[in-house]
């Protein structure tokens, strides 16, 4: 059984993505008028307004920009402590995820990452969670 | 969007409409009545619609006004706006609503206009009786695109961890340190104590007693979040020609600005990247010119506190310090009723009341009429109220009036 985690948001364009997750491949939105990328997934492009798009896999690196760690359990499927942290994807977006293999004292500003996955699994079914480890 | 407001047309608004009128719940009587029990509808503490009439009623009388002046309504909170007007006998000839200062810049707008004279902004928030959710599995706002709540499948909730991870980037960054952050709850829950109605007013707190509560989300710890409780506040906004005729000398509004930054909102880039200064200096360049005044001549300033860390970032972003120097600026006093600039001198929402910044704007009109005893900043003339919440940033200037 899959590791329990607290539900997704789910709307047409959270469920592709989270479709793409189960192959283990990190796809996010690039408008295809204007090449840029967009992440959380949405209808329209916010810099030129198409809703022209594919789903473009991005290369999985980035670099640590900040973190915090939960002291106060909020969710029975995490309890405390745990640390979420955010990383500047190479293709621009922030992307709010979880350390893998990086103790709390190992984290660093500008650390370059890379993607992992970890399984999940909440009332719409089992996926993969893309997580971030030290680049190798 | 054009590169700045248009100050030729801003600067007439200046002065046209005063706060004539404030009234507020019995904050701290209330906390020890109100135990977590949802009364949505009952009467009493725990129901907004009874909070923001007592508030009104009070406001109304601290004016000297009669409810058939009324005849502007600004609704904030969870209130719905048919309802409350009903329930307080208005048939208002305009209206608006939303957060506080917004509420004070569309009075003062609606009433250059013409469309009223004599505005009653009105908020309540049994939030506490509710059991209102910040964070975890019933947040409000689940199920939304909202940043604190589209992560959780990633262990991220709560309003209180984006502060979290606008704190930390700021360490990171200018190496800002949690012992220099504790100055702003210890500051506030001193002038707490100097506030008869301020929940926490029987708490007094040191640097020790902050650095050894324990953390909720990591940098930050129980006393840089704010109260969680039941109140109301009213404020009645007036033109300025009618204000004098009021109980108590006006409050003038000198000056405002606004300015959003909403792109790569749920990314959390303005927070994160930015820590919202853009928007700071969009509105800096409107309320200052508007009012006349400069940062130097700010006797008294508030900022929105739902966490601490809310001042390093106005206070920096509206040129009190420099970007990074506001963990060295609120050092020594400074920000204490007697320092250079005291700041959310009622307690704030750290320590009065958590009305979501409607209390900073009543304690700002107190500061200006003066006569608050040891929490009276001497010789107010101007104050500031800076705003910079979920991407709207939005600040007034008040001035003494007479
Ligand atoms: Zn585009």
């Amino acid at each position: 059984m899959a590791t329990q985690r607290p539900p997704r948001v789910m709307d047409p364009y959270a469920e592709r993505f989270w479709e793409f997750t189960g192959q283990r491949e990190l796809r996010l939105q690039r408008c295809t008028e204007c090449d840029r990328f967009r992440w959380p997934p949405g209808p329209i492009c916010d810099s030129c307004l198409s809703e022209d798009y594919d789903w473009s896999e991005v290369s999985g690196r980035g670099t640590l920009l900040t973190w915090v760690t939960y002291r106060r359990p909020y969710f029975p499927e995490y309890p405390a402590p745990h640390t979420v942290i955010m990383v500047e994807l190479d293709e621009g977006p922030l992307f709010v995820t979880q350390p893998h293999e990086l103790e709390t004292g190992g984290l660093r500003d500008g650390l370059a990452m890379e993607l992992d996955w970890l399984d999940g699994e909440d009332q719409y079914g089992e996926y993969q969670l893309p997580v971030f480890r030290p680049a190798g | 969007m054009a590169a700045q407001a248009d100050l030729d047309r801003l600067w007439p608004l200046k002065d046209v409409a005063a706060i004539v009128g404030v009234g507020e719940t019995d904050y701290a009587a209330d906390y020890r009545t109100a135990r977590g029990e949802a009364t949505a509808t009952g009467s009493g503490g725990g129901d907004s619609y009874v909070l923001a009439a007592r508030a009104f009623r009070r406001a109304l009388d601290d004016a000297g006004l009669e409810k058939g002046d009324i005849d502007g309504l600004c609704v904030g909170g969870p209130l719905a706006h048919e309802r409350i007007a009903e329930l307080l006998g208005l048939n208002p000839r305009w209206s608006s609503g939303g957060d506080a200062p917004r509420s004070v810049i569309d009075a003062v707008q609606a009433i250059q206009a013409g469309l009223c004279t004599t505005v009653a902004c009105v908020y309540g928030n049994a939030q506490r009786s509710a059991n209102v959710q910040y964070g975890g599995p019933q947040a409000m706002g689940g199920g939304g695109i909202l940043s604190y709540v589209y992560y959780a499948p990633w262990g991220l909730t709560s309003q209180g961890a984006l502060y979290a991870l606008m704190f930390k980037r700021h360490q990171l960054v200018y190496g800002t340190t949690e012992e220099q952050l504790a100055a702003i709850p210890v500051a506030l829950r001193k002038h707490a104590t100097l506030n008869p109605n301020a929940i926490m007013r029987e708490r007094p707190m040191t640097t020790e007693d902050y650095l050894n509560a324990r953390y909720i989300v990591e940098p930050l710890r129980l006393f840089d979040y704010c109260l969680v409780n039941d109140g109301g506040v009213a404020l009645i906004v007036q033109r300025a020609d009618l204000a004098r005729e009021r109980r108590h000398e006006p409050v003038l509004v000198s000056g405002f600005g606004w300015s959003e930054l909403s792109v790569d909102a749920t990314q959390l880039r303005p927070r994160i990247k930015d820590f919202y200064f853009p928007a700071h200096h969009d509105v800096v360049a409107q309320v200052y010119p508007m009012a006349g005044v400069t940062q130097d001549d700010i006797d008294v300033y508030a900022t929105y506190d739902s966490f601490s860390v809310h001042l390093l970032f106005t206070l920096e972003g509206f040129g009190f310090c420099g970007e990074g120097e506001s963990g060295a600026f609120i050092q020594d006093g400074r920000i204490e009723v007697g320092g250079e600039l005291p700041c959310n001198t009622s307690g704030g929402m750290l320590s009065e009341s958590y009305m979501q910044s409607w209390n900073q704007q009543v304690e700002l009109v107190r500061q200006l009429r003066g006569g608050l005893g040891d929490r009276q900043v001497e010789g107010a003339e101007v104050a500031q109220y800076a705003h910079d919440v979920a991407g709207k940033c939005m600040s007034l200037i008040y001035t003494k009036g007479g």
